[in-house]
């Protein structure tokens, strides 16, 4: 008999996962067709990036990230989760870093062609393959969830494109927000038993962290080359 | 043979007839079944199968979900259910509550049990008002201090309110087998009516010193957790074991659920268990386990040593 009972993860996790899944659900019955509106707000910020204008592009996020944090954390998330209005404010602070490019700081208007195919690869999968995951799980359309709709296909397109667009120590801070909510986002999957999904977000922010430390690494070798030739 | 119907049989009869009538859903089982009641503080008793709201009565302000848990709610009253558990840490949960008793009525069967909880902020008395709006009742049953956060401040103010007739009873919480040498000490010190602790077959720790100290004072005993989170049931169900043949013939075991809520529910300290549900065929199945025979004191070590055994 194991007498030494222990929290486990799913204890902290305030609903079942039919009702979190209903709550993606309902957010896609509430303001369909927007997600028309948000995906070609997303494809056109890649086009932008891949036309080097990243100044613009960034900005073009910025809308995103307000949105999800009211509609879907404050309105909706927040009846269940305490957590829902503190990850709201955090959600509005990535819009105000993401519309501080409009000063310039830390654009990359030129990424290097490997930064650049893992970015933009990083960003598709958040804007087209991850609104296929949920109505092929289960059956519903209004399950999709959608770039500048749902929080974790805001936060993988946003990283992919993060890539792109940023570099040096900005690239890092504007990072922490999106990879931290798909950490805790792949968590609480990952309590609620629906491991697919949890197993595709820990596999896209491995792949983001992987592109932020690659782009990192790529950048400071350029520095030593410059070192050189002055 | 005589064929005519005594007075009490004509009765019964009438009962079965009206509540066939009324409750078309029912299978027959709960008509000729009742759930068993457990004696609690003064004289009176609570149905042995309550009804937990963690995680399942989290829906917010979603239409289709609130519902379905008040269909949840419908049943559990029409097969005789009475303890409903909530606390202000389950999010909407006390809200559902309110939903549900608005579209049903609040049935004299009704024993509301609500917690205090420091994180929720505010004082208990200023918790309890809110709890209060949001289940739309004018007076709660049962107030508990959540998992003893700050037990000492609350306990004393929710006894000012029992005094003061604002709530019928006070208790106390705790869950996973935690802080149980503090909940003894209030246990044995204070005066309580209700303890809520976690038990169930696999975990018994409480058996050692929580229960006896219970009955000894007269403690109403709530198990939270009687299928560990799910894990117990949902293990034993995806094992696709028959039921071992013995607890068919000793206390008439029908399922996994039957099998678990009965040994919660058979040991005498215990007044009520509280399974979390949010479907109403789940619930048929836990109300079941507090109808008919019970198993003996050696039928439980049994139960015991199987379940070890897988």
């Amino acid at each position: 008999m194991s007498n030494g009972l222990s929290y486990s993860l799913q204890d902290f996790i305030p609903f079942t996962a039919d009702i979190y899944f209903r709550l993606l659900e309902r957010m896609g019955e509430t303001y369909w067709p927007l997600h028309l509106l948000m995906l070609i707000l997303g494809l056109v910020t890649c086009w932008l990036a891949w036309k080097h204008r990243a100044r613009l592009a960034a900005v073009l996020i910025a809308p995103a990230w307000g949105f999800v944090a009211y509609a879907f954390f404050m309105q909706l998330y927040a009846e269940l989760n305490w957590a829902g209005g503190y990850i709201a404010y955090f959600f509005f602070t990535q819009a105000i870093l993401l519309l501080m490019a409009l000063t310039g700081i830390g654009l990359d208007s030129r990424p290097r062609k490997g930064a650049f195919a893992l970015g933009i690869a990083i960003a598709f999968s958040g804007l087209l393959v991850m609104p296929f995951i949920g109505p092929l799980s289960s059956g519903s359309w209004f399950q999709a969830e959608v770039f500048g709709v749902h929080p974790d296909p805001t936060a993988v397109t946003t990283l992919g494109l993060v890539v792109l667009l940023f570099r040096g120590w900005y690239l890092w801070l504007i990072a922490i927000i999106p990879a931290l909510w798909l950490l805790y986002s792949g968590l609480t999957l990952w309590a609620l038993e629906a491991t697919p999904a949890a197993m595709v977000i820990f596999v896209l922010l491995g792949t983001a962290m992987m592109g932020l430390v690659c782009k990192s690494f790529g950048y400071s070798l350029v520095t030593q080359d410059n070192t050189h030739d002055g | 043979m005589n064929s005519r119907f005594t007075r009490r049989q004509s009765l019964k009869m009438l009962g079965v007839g009206l509540a066939a009538t009324l409750f078309p859903s029912i299978p027959s089982f709960a008509i000729d079944r009742e759930l068993l009641r457990k004696p609690y503080s003064d004289n009176k008793t609570l149905p042995v199968i309550g009804l937990g709201t963690w995680q399942t009565f989290n829906v917010g302000s979603d239409t289709r979900l609130l519902d379905a848990r008040t269909e949840v709610v419908k049943a559990f009253f029409e097969l005789g259910g009475g303890l409903i558990d909530s606390s202000p840490m389950y999010g909407s949960a006390p809200d559902v509550m309110g939903y549900a008793l608005q579209q049903l009525g609040v049935p004299d069967s009704l024993f509301s049990a609500e917690k205090v909880w420091s994180p929720a902020g505010g004082s208990a008395v200023e918790q309890v008002a809110e709890l209060l709006g949001r289940w739309n009742l004018e007076q709660f049953d049962l107030v508990q201090v959540h998992n003893l956060r700050d037990w000492r401040e609350h306990l004393a103010a929710l006894r000012e309110m029992k005094q003061a007739g604002l709530i019928r009873h006070i208790g106390i919480t705790t869950s996973h087998g935690r802080r149980h040498q503090e909940f003894e000490q209030i246990m044995a010190s204070k005066d309580i009516d209700f303890a809520q602790l976690t038990y169930n077959i696999t975990h018994r720790e409480v058996e050692n010193r929580l229960l006896p100290l219970a009955q000894d004072r007269g403690i109403a005993v709530i198990a939270n957790r009687p299928y560990d989170g799910g894990r117990l049931i949902k293990g034993l169900k995806s094992r696709d074991e028959a039921l071992p043949e013995w607890a068919v013939e000793e206390f008439g075991c029908t399922s996994w659920a039957d099998f678990l809520l009965k040994f919660i529910v058979s040991h005498p300290a215990l007044t009520c268990a509280i399974p979390a549900t949010m479907q109403v065929v789940h619930l048929r199945e836990n109300m079941r386990a507090g109808m008919g025979a019970m198993p003996s004191a050696n039928t439980r070590q049994k139960m015991v040593k199987y379940i070890e055994s897988l």
